[in-house]
């Protein structure tokens, strides 16, 4: 399945909407430039899950060896990253 | 590390995890020689030196322009981080009003932290580490029972400070070194001294000449602790003199070594990272935040030498598939500790730094950082380990084990490791009653204080300690002591619930990967607003994950809540 850049940033945030760490809702304020584990919204096992969830989603693996964290701890990255992965 | 022997009641009580039976008698029997309030090393033979920032002077003589640390893309040489801490050393001897052994540091990997840690150590006092990732409750119980009157704040904790300041009950010198102007402070909070980057002392000059006794406190560390509270534990300059001579002879740390720093300063292995790489003139490399849960490109990027993590990270590496054959090949030591070490993870480790000796580590806060260790063989280890579980091995040359049967303390194959030695503290901070508890002597070894660890082991025939879990309900999350009363305390008192327990969930090998809530009775609090206060009382890795709702707890025949069938409910879900 191939998504644009703005369907997987939407996808990204309803799932993190609904799977953030408890009592760090942000008032609903995520958006594509959000940093998931600056904020608290994810911790490390949450941000697996959510890795897990996206290559369910994109049907390609998500290849982290030589990203910068700062790419793909923010919601924009982390879908550029899948894109680009699923070009490859 | 979930194992729990025994039930609990859901309302407050005395000491919550009674103390075993022989604990007591032996209170009675020797009450005249435990360990006073404010703790002493007694049987140590005292001695005035530097005490822990010795190896950092010595190599900032031997090494100056060699690079000492490397935080946010910055290097610092071992002379110019010793300009750093001289400058906070003489700020704070400069500044202080009423002298007191101990002073807080609230900062978080950058240059302050680490300057500020040895400038603390450099003025002669015992460092209080604050984490800015902490609530500000915490942070503030931290402060007040540590008795700190200087505190020194990095940039990323600057704004704890309207926090933190208004509810402190005693005036504090307030150090800071990244901020130009406290004007703003200094009117808000009028009560609290203010020292400003451009009213910092110059460092030059500064001798670093002040010696402390041996049995001064060189870090005081605050550990989960089951009345609701944070626990102190202090660690003395000759304690953790002799962890770090130890490990760098045994793991023949030199200059050219590059050791990670992987660890919150919160956190006791932080001190293993600092200390044992600046006693023998090698590098640094704060690993940042960004990098702390996926730092397989952070080890490749500056090729790292000597790694050290607790082992959920090796679960998250390889999980995000980062942890391929041969892709450290730098490495020479990697070290794991705070947590059981799985077979897998072990050999998943070794074959990813193949150049690399892997050692499992093991030690409570109160004998310093570790006292154990088992070296990790990829053909014969699979066999030696207990359960999957990786052995902690045998006491470091120094450090004496005991395993203690549970009624009466004698020595027995099975029952609750007891240690003693250089590396053991004596006692809580301020806590007579806990430090009766957890530091006995046997009367058949005379007068050595021994430290409870409350974890359960196994001794092989040929002296190797196996890990088998805890006595109580203390767990393990991430690495983190975390007793689940703590948890409970904020969950009772923010849900108004006739009962709460707080459960380890989900456990994978051995450790917890966080908590989660059970509660019931009337509570008319919905679920985010009782976990938003819990966010506000706990650090992270304590808050709940999630709340169930019971009518009722079930009941074992003793009628306490079984938490056996809590989990099962989990399994089930």
């Amino acid at each position: 399945m191939t998504m644009s850049e703005t369907q997987l940033v939407d996808l990204v945030i309803s799932w993190v909407r609904s799977n953030h760490r408890p009592g760090n809702s942000r008032n609903g304020g995520i958006s594509a430039d959000t940093d998931l584990i600056a904020t608290g919204l994810l911790d490390s096992f949450g941000f697996i899950d959510l890795i897990v969830f996206i290559e369910g989603q994109s049907g390609c693996k998500i290849d982290l060896t030589d990203v910068d964290p700062s790419e793909f701890c923010v919601v924009k990255g982390l879908c550029r990253i899948t894109l680009r992965n699923q070009q490859n | 590390m979930s194992a729990s022997r025994e039930t609990q009641s859901i309302k407050p009580r005395g000491p919550i995890v009674p103390c075993p039976p022989y604990v007591e008698r032996l209170a009675r029997r020797t009450d005249s020689e435990q360990p006073s309030t404010r703790p002493t090393l007694a049987t140590a033979p005292r001695i005035r030196y530097k005490g822990l920032i010795q190896g950092f002077l010595d190599s900032a003589e031997r090494f100056a322009s060699r690079e000492a640390l490397v935080v946010d893309d910055k290097s610092l040489s071992y002379k110019e981080l010793r300009g750093r801490a001289a400058a906070i050393a003489r700020t704070i001897l400069d500044r202080e009003l009423e002298s007191f052994p101990l002073a807080a540091i609230l900062a978080s990997r950058s240059v302050t932290a680490y300057a500020g840690v040895l400038g603390i150590l450099g003025s002669g006092k015992g460092y209080v580490p604050l984490n800015p990732k902490f609530p500000v409750d915490r942070t503030r119980k931290m402060l007040a029972l540590s008795g700190s009157r200087v505190l020194v704040v990095g940039r990323e904790a600057l704004g704890q400070l309207p926090g933190l300041l208004p509810e402190t009950d005693r005036t504090l010198t307030v150090v800071l070194p990244d901020l130009d102007d406290a004007a703003d402070l200094c009117a808000a909070f009028p009560q609290h001294r203010f020292v400003s980057s451009k009213q910092i002392a110059g460092g030059a000059g500064f001798a670093f000449d002040i010696e402390v006794d041996s049995a001064a406190v060189a870090y005081l560390l605050f550990t989960s602790g089951s009345t609701g509270e944070p626990k102190g534990v202090p660690i003395h300059h000759s304690n953790v003199r002799s962890y770090i001579e130890y490990i760098s002879n045994r793991y023949e740390v030199n200059e050219r070594d590059r050791v990670s720093q992987e660890f919150d300063m919160t956190f006791d292995l932080s001190v293993h990272d600092m200390f044992v790489c600046w006693e023998r003139g090698a590098c640094l490399f704060s690993v940042p935040e960004k990098s702390v849960m996926l730092p397989a490109k952070f080890i490749r990027d500056h090729a790292l030498t000597m790694w050290f993590s607790v082992p959920s990270l090796v679960a998250l590496l390889s999980n995000m598939r980062l942890l391929q054959p041969k892709c450290f090949p730098s490495l020479r030591f990697s070290l794991f500790c705070g947590e059981p070490l799985t077979a897998t993870h072990a050999q998943d480790w070794q074959e990813a730094a193949p150049n690399s000796i892997v050692e499992n580590l093991y030690g409570p806060t109160e004998t310093t950082i570790a006292v154990s260790h088992y070296r990790w063989d990829p053909s014969k280890s699979p066999q030696e380990c207990l359960n999957g579980i990786v052995p902690i091995g045998w006491p470091f040359a120094g450090q004496q084990c005991r395993v203690a049967d549970h009624e009466r303390g004698k020595v027995s194959e099975t029952g609750e490791l007891c240690l003693a030695g250089s590396q053991v503290t004596d006692g809580y901070w301020n806590n007579p009653e806990k430090t009766r508890c957890q530091f006995v002597r046997f009367p058949e070894t005379g007068g050595t204080l021994w430290y409870r660890t409350g974890d359960l082991v196994k001794r092989g025939e040929n002296g190797c300690l196996y890990y088998l879990g805890r006595i109580d309900h203390q767990v393990k999350i991430r690495g983190y002591r975390v007793e689940l009363q703590e948890i409970e305390v904020v969950l009772r008192k923010t849900s108004k619930a006739e009962q709460v327990v707080a459960v380890p969930w989900p456990v994978a090998d051995g450790s917890a990967d966080g908590v989660v809530a059970f509660i019931s009775g009337a509570s008319n609090l919905d679920d985010l607003h009782i976990l938003n206060r819990c966010r506000e009382a706990l650090p992270d890795y304590m808050v709940p994950r999630r709340i169930y709702r019971l009518e009722e707890m079930p009941l074992n025949d003793n009628r306490k809540v079984d938490r056996k069938k809590l989990v099962k409910l989990l399994e089930g879900a």
